[in-house]
């Protein structure tokens, strides 16, 4: 089957502030992503799936060509002419309306773009005249989702997109996120929400400490895993990185408390 | 086309901003009062400069200017990008196909028509008051000169705030950049002066003496309100600090291509 991208041994680490400098501006490699090889195929929702911290945003800002890293079969300006992004929790405010931030959304891309059956898509037909200001954080995020959807994207790469969504609306952007994969848009999304995940997505993507340990659809990643039939996304977490899941507690989620296994890259 | 559409939609936004309910009255009160003051026919400054016809009720003015717009651009644009970034709106920004340099464009060109538009309304109507007072306003020339220069003085100040911005991980960071850099250059520009005087052997105890004027003139070319001044200067025959209109020239296309050359540099390089 085609790939919509392919991405092959990418890699990126984000700079941080090196404290140990005495100079101010002095950085140093921080954490990121390591050697990451993956195909992205038209019509499949890839659920990207591990613990906090594990690269899963810096991957999806990779790919949506924020971040000027090599490995990918198309260059950054191609990536963000057919990908739509929608970021995680974006405060839109401002004194200016729904439809006036889309247009000026628009107007970075050089299409022309109905903006007012965007907003009918995504539930905000009702909306469109409200300041960004009054909007609750449900209709903030449709708005997000209405500016991924611009220009027909090939693929859709959404973080954390059911966050502050009511279950009518989760129900509804699952639906709509079907619908377009029927339609052939691949879709990358990662969610807490294990629920809703393992019945949205076709295949998933298991990352820790910027590596990815698995992928596949849900039955193969539970073969590699020696994993019974109905075990979860938990369940796959938990025997990917090492935690036992009788012990799972907050305490783990401590970097150093998470087993580390090393491919390549410097380790931090 | 969509580069300067985009500036016009970020300009009405910035006009419509809460911060322009501060900064209207403040230069309505700032830019008329000072022209009303001037155009008195008892009116004399303290330097005893001669005020002696409608571009010198302008020049004087720019006094006043430079104070109150320069802190105006600070004010439009102090979160023109941390906000953004605070928000996670500049994920979705920098997203976009639209190429870096045309977007760094239409910011630059937003903010600082958010600024320049309330000052050159203001600056119509203090026209109309010098017509009214003294029946007379500075000639097409003099003025070509005033708008440009004021424009380039708010576009300076736009561009160096929103550097600031783009550097700064909040807000807070960002407007002390911002009025850090104001206060040095529009307060504190008298100690690097006085300072360089002294090092180089010229007397800092008379700051009239020819010697320290022409210093302070060649120092002024490092400051984008130093420039602005000499801009004005070369309409007026009466004021000749030593300065050629070449260097005058120079620095301003400098102060011009260098701070946009930065930002663009680093809107193209910006990651959210």
């Amino acid at each position: 089957m085609e790939t919509i991208l392919t991405l092959s041994e990418v890699s990126w680490r984000h700079k941080v502030r090196d404290f140990s400098s005495w100079k101010p501006w002095a950085k140093r490699d921080g954490a990121g992503i390591y050697s990451i090889n993956m195909e992205i195929k038209p019509g499949t929702i890839l659920g990207l799936i591990g613990p906090n911290g594990a690269g899963k945003t810096t991957l999806m800002r990779a790919i949506c060509g924020l971040y000027d890293c090599d490995g990918f079969n198309k260059s950054c300006e191609t990536r963000r002419i057919e990908i739509g992004y929608m970021p995680e929790q974006v405060r839109w405010e401002g004194r200016i309306t729904v439809s006036q931030a889309l247009k000026s959304i628009a107007m970075m891309r050089n299409e022309t773009i109905n903006v007012e059956d965007l907003v009918q898509t995504v539930g905000l037909a009702s909306k469109s005249d409200q300041m960004l200001d009054n909007l609750s954080q449900g209709m903030r995020q449709r708005l997000s989702l209405a500016c991924a959807l611009f220009g027909n994207p090939k693929l859709l790469v959404m973080d954390e997109p059911l966050n502050g969504l009511d279950p009518l609306a989760q129900r509804a952007f699952s639906n709509l996120l079907k619908n377009l994969a029927k339609k052939g848009v691949a879709i990358v999304i990662s969610s807490h929400q294990v629920a809703d995940l393992e019945s949205l997505v076709d295949e998933i993507a298991l990352l820790h400490q910027g590596q990815l340990l698995i992928e596949g659809s849900l039955t193969i990643v539970r073969k590699k895993l020696d994993l019974k039939e109905d075990s979860g996304i938990v369940e796959m977490i938990c025997s990917a990185t090492g935690i036992d899941p009788e012990e799972i507690s907050l305490e783990l989620s401590r970097d150093n408390m998470l087993p580390f296994k090393h491919i390549g890259g410097e380790e931090e | 086309m969509n580069a300067f559409s985009l500036g016009v939609q970020i300009m009405k936004e910035r006009l419509t901003a809460g911060r322009m309910m501060v900064i209207w009255p403040l230069f309505a009160i700032i830019i008329l009062f000072s022209t009303w003051g001037l155009t008195d026919e008892n009116a004399s400054v303290s330097t005893g400069y001669d005020i002696e016809s409608a571009y010198d009720v302008m020049f004087l003015s720019t006094a006043f200017v430079i104070w109150s717009c320069t802190l105006g651009a600070v004010l439009v644009s102090f979160d023109g990008i941390s906000r953004d970034r605070t928000s996670g709106v500049l994920e979705v920004k920098l997203s976009q196909p639209m190429e870096r340099k045309k977007l760094a464009f239409s910011i630059l060109f937003g903010h600082w028509g958010a600024i320049f538009l309330p000052f050159f309304v203001l600056q119509c109507i203090s026209l109309a008051i010098m017509w009214f007072r003294i029946d007379e306003i500075p000639t097409l020339s003099n003025l070509f000169l005033f708008f440009l220069s004021s424009a380039l003085l708010l576009m300076w100040w736009t561009v160096i705030q929103l550097l600031a911005s783009s550097w700064a991980n909040d807000i807070g960071l960002s407007i002390s950049l911002g009025l850090g850099a104001w206060i040095t250059f529009t307060l504190l520009w008298l100690i690097p002066t006085t300072l360089i005087a002294g090092l180089s052997g010229v007397g800092v105890d008379d700051l009239n003496s020819s010697e320290y004027v022409e210093l302070a003139a060649i120092v002024d070319l490092f400051s984008p309100n130093g420039v602005y001044g000499h801009l004005l200067e070369m309409s007026l025959d009466d004021v000749d600090r030593g300065m050629s209109p070449l260097y005058i020239s120079i620095a301003a296309i400098l102060w011009s291509i260098i701070p946009i050359h930065l930002f663009t540099r680093r809107i193209e390089r910006l990651q959210p």
